[in-house]
C-alpha cells in the first residue's frame, strides 16, 4: 500500500466505511509510516474541531411555525383535476414499464415462444388426425403386405438425399357375404363377378348361378342378367362361361331379337365348335326365321367343322322355306 | 444534539435511521410508511401530513445546520415538502421515502449554498474585544450552559472558524461532509441522495477533509 492510497483510506476508516481486511492492512501500513500516522492524527483532530459546530435540534417554535406555514400553503393549492390524475397515472404506468425493460422483454419472448409452440403443436395434431383418418400407414419393407391385396399404386417418390422411397397405394380388403340368390346385393355381386372378375372360374360360377335363376323362373329382366349373359357370350375368353351364357339365353331367343342376334353371332363367330353346335340347338324355336335361315345357309356352306355343316343342312331341310 | 465521536470507525448515525439488523425487519418497518405513501398518492392529505411529521425534524436539522439560518431552514422545509406533495405521484418505491425526501432537501440546500457563495451574505459578523471578526451564529440557539463566558466565546470563535472553513468548500463537498460527518449517513446513501456513486461520494469526502485540514491547520496547532 502506498501513502496516497493510505491517506484516502484513513478518511474512509475515520468514518467507519472501510472494510475490515483493508482496515487491518491500513493499520499495518501506519505502524511503519510516520507520515501516514500524522495524517490520521490530523484527521481525528479535524473531527474533534468540527464538533465545535454542533448539529442542533430544531426549536419547537421553529417546527410549529414551519408546519403551519406548510399547511397554509397546501390548503391554498387547487385540487387536482381529473385529467391531471389521469396523466399522472399514465406517466407512472409508462415509467413502471420503463423501469422493467428486461421483465417486459422476457414477457414478450415467453409469450411469443408459447404462441409459436402452441401453434406448432396444434398443427401437428391436426396433421396427425388427418393422416389417421386417411388410414395411410407406412409399412416397413421387411414387414410385407399381409391381409389385403394391393388394388393399385397411385404414386412413387424418392426422398431427397436419401435411400428412402415413399410409395402410396390402395389396398383391397377381402370381405365375405352370405345371402339368397333373390337378394339384390347377392345378384349385384354376381353380376359384377360375371363382368369384372379376373378368374374364369369365378365368372363361370356367377354366370351359372345367374342362368339357374333365370331358368328357375326368377325375374331376370330387371336385374340386367340377360344383358350380362349376352356380353359373356360375345366376349368372354372362357368357352365354359360362353357355353353357360348361351344355355342361359335359350328361354329368351324366341321373344328377344337381341338374344337371337347374339346367338346367331355366336353360331357364325365363336371359335369353339361345341358352342356353335349348341347355338344351332338354341335357335330351333326360330329356325324358320329368315335371318336364321340365312345364317344357317352361310354356316352350312362355310363352317370349317363338317358336323356343324351337316347339322345346319339338316335344319334347313326340315323347315319350309317360308313361315 | 451533538455528534461527539472521536474514535475511528465510529462515525455513524444519529439522524433518524432505525438500527434494524435484517432486511425483513426493515421491510416490515417500512410497510406502514408504504401504506401512507400510497394513500398520499391517492390524494389523502392526512396521510401526507403523517409523512411530514415523520421527517420534518430531520429536514429542519439538516437545513438549519447547513444554512445557519432559521429563516432559510424554514424556506427549505416549505419548498421541500411542497415539492414532495406535488410529485409524490412520481414516487415508485424504487428507494426509501427517506432517501427520496432527503434528495429533495439536499438539492434545495445545494441551491441555497450556491446562492450564498455568490452573494456572500448571511454572515453576521461581530467584533470581539481584540477587534477580530467572528460569526456569532446568532440564529442558532445553544442550549448548553457554560459558566465561563470566555470559554463560551472561544467556543463561538472556534465554531465561526469552522463555519468559515466549511464555507470554503464547494457546495457539493460541503454537502457530502455535512451528510457524512454531521448527519452520519453512509456513503452509499449519500451517493443515492446526490444522484452519484458511492465511490464519487468517497472521493468528495476525501477532498473536503483535505481542504478543511488545510484551512484549520493553525487551529489544530
Amino acid at each position: 500500500m502506498n501513502c496516497e492510497l493510505a491517506h484516502e483510506r484513513i478518511v474512509t476508516a475515520a468514518y467507519g466505511e472501510l472494510p475490515d481486511e483493508q482496515l487491518h492492512e491500513l493499520d499495518r501500513h501506519i505502524r511503519n509510516c510516520a507520515e501516514c500516522g500524522t495524517e490520521r492524527a490530523q484527521l481525528l483532530a479535524l473531527k474533534v474541531l468540527a464538533e465545535a459546530n454542533p448539529v442542533m435540534e430544531p426549536d419547537a417554535n421553529l417546527v410549529a411555525r414551519s408546519r403551519q406555514r406548510l399547511e397554509e400553503a397546501l390548503d391554498a393549492l387547487p385540487p387536482k383535476r381529473w385529467y391531471e390524475w389521469l396523466s399522472q397515472r399514465m406517466v407512472n404506468n409508462f415509467a413502471s414499464l420503463q423501469a422493467a425493460p428486461i421483465g417486459a422483454c422476457l414477457l414478450l419472448i415467453v409469450g411469443a415462444g408459447a404462441g409459436v409452440l402452441g401453434g406448432y403443436e396444434v398443427t401437428q395434431s391436426r396433421a396427425a388426425r388427418a393422416a389417421g383418418q386417411a388410414q395411410q400407414t407406412i409399412v416397413k419393407p421387411t414387414a410385407g403386405l399381409q391381409g389385403a391385396e394391393v388394388s393399385n399404386i397411385s404414386s412413387i417418390s424418392r426422398l431427397p438425399n436419401s435411400e428412402m422411397v415413399e410409395v402410396t397405394y390402395n389396398q383391397v380388403v377381402p370381405q365375405r357375404l352370405q345371402g339368397s340368390l333373390d337378394d339384390p346385393v347377392i345378384r349385384q355381386l354376381l353380376m359384377m363377378a360375371s363382368q369384372n372378375s379376373e378368374s374364369a372360374s369365378v365368372r363361370d360360377d356367377s354366370v351359372g348361378l345367374l342362368v339357374a335363376e333365370c331358368r328357375a323362373g326368377h325375374s331376370c329382366q330387371a336385374a340386367g342378367i340377360r344383358d350380362a349373359l349376352m356380353v359373356r357370350l360375345r366376349y368372354d375368353q372362357d368357352e365354359g362361361v360362353r357355353a353357360k351364357a348361351l344355355e342361359g339365353l335359350q328361354p329368351y331367343v324366341a321373344e328377344d331379337v337381341r338374344v337371337r342376334n347374339a346367338v346367331l353371332e355366336a353360331l357364325m363367330n365363336d371359335g369353339d365348335p361345341r358352342i356353335r353346335t349348341s347355338a344351332i340347338s338354341v335357335l330351333e324355336p326360330v329356325e324358320a326365321d329368315t335371318s336364321v335361315r340365312q345364317v344357317l345357309h352361310t354356316v352350312a356352306n362355310s363352317d370349317e367343322n363338317p358336323h356343324i355343316r351337316t347339322v345346319s343342312r339338316q335344319v334347313l331341310s326340315r323347315v319350309p322355306q317360308f313361315q | 444534539m451533538t455528534t461527539a465521536t472521536t474514535t475511528e470507525g465510529s462515525g455513524r448515525g444519529k439522524a433518524g435511521q432505525a438500527g434494524l439488523s435484517t432486511a425483513e425487519e426493515r421491510a416490515a418497518a417500512r410497510a406502514p410508511e408504504m401504506e401512507l405513501i400510497r394513500q398520499a398518492q391517492a390524494g389523502s392529505r392526512g396521510a401526507f401530513d403523517a409523512l411530514v411529521r415523520q421527517y420534518e425534524h430531520q429536514v429542519l436539522r439538516l437545513a438549519l445546520h447547513l444554512t445557519g439560518s432559521e429563516h432559510d431552514a424554514e424556506d427549505i422545509y416549505q419548498e421541500a415538502f411542497l415539492k414532495a406533495f406535488r410529485y409524490i405521484g412520481n414516487f415508485r418505491f424504487e428507494c426509501s421515502f427517506y432517501t427520496w425526501i432527503y434528495r429533495i432537501v439536499t438539492n434545495l440546500c445545494l441551491d441555497q449554498l450556491r446562492r450564498k457563495k455568490t452573494r456572500r451574505e448571511d454572515r453576521s459578523v461581530v467584533l470581539d474585544s481584540s477587534g477580530d471578526e467572528i460569526d456569532v451564529l446568532a440564529s442558532v440557539s445553544d442550549e448548553r450552559s457554560y459558566s465561563n463566558p470566555a470559554r463560551e466565546l472561544d467556543r463561538k470563535v472556534l465554531g465561526a472558524r469552522i463555519q468559515a472553513a466549511l464555507g470554503k468548500l464547494t457546495p457539493r463537498e460541503r454537502m457530502v461532509f455535512e451528510l457524512k460527518h454531521y448527519q452520519g449517513l453512509r456513503l452509499r446513501t449519500i451517493g443515492e441522495m446526490l444522484s452519484t456513486t458511492e465511490e464519487t461520494a468517497k472521493n468528495t469526502l476525501f477532498r473536503a477533509t483535505k481542504k478543511l485540514r488545510t484551512q484549520l491547520a493553525e487551529l489544530r496547532s
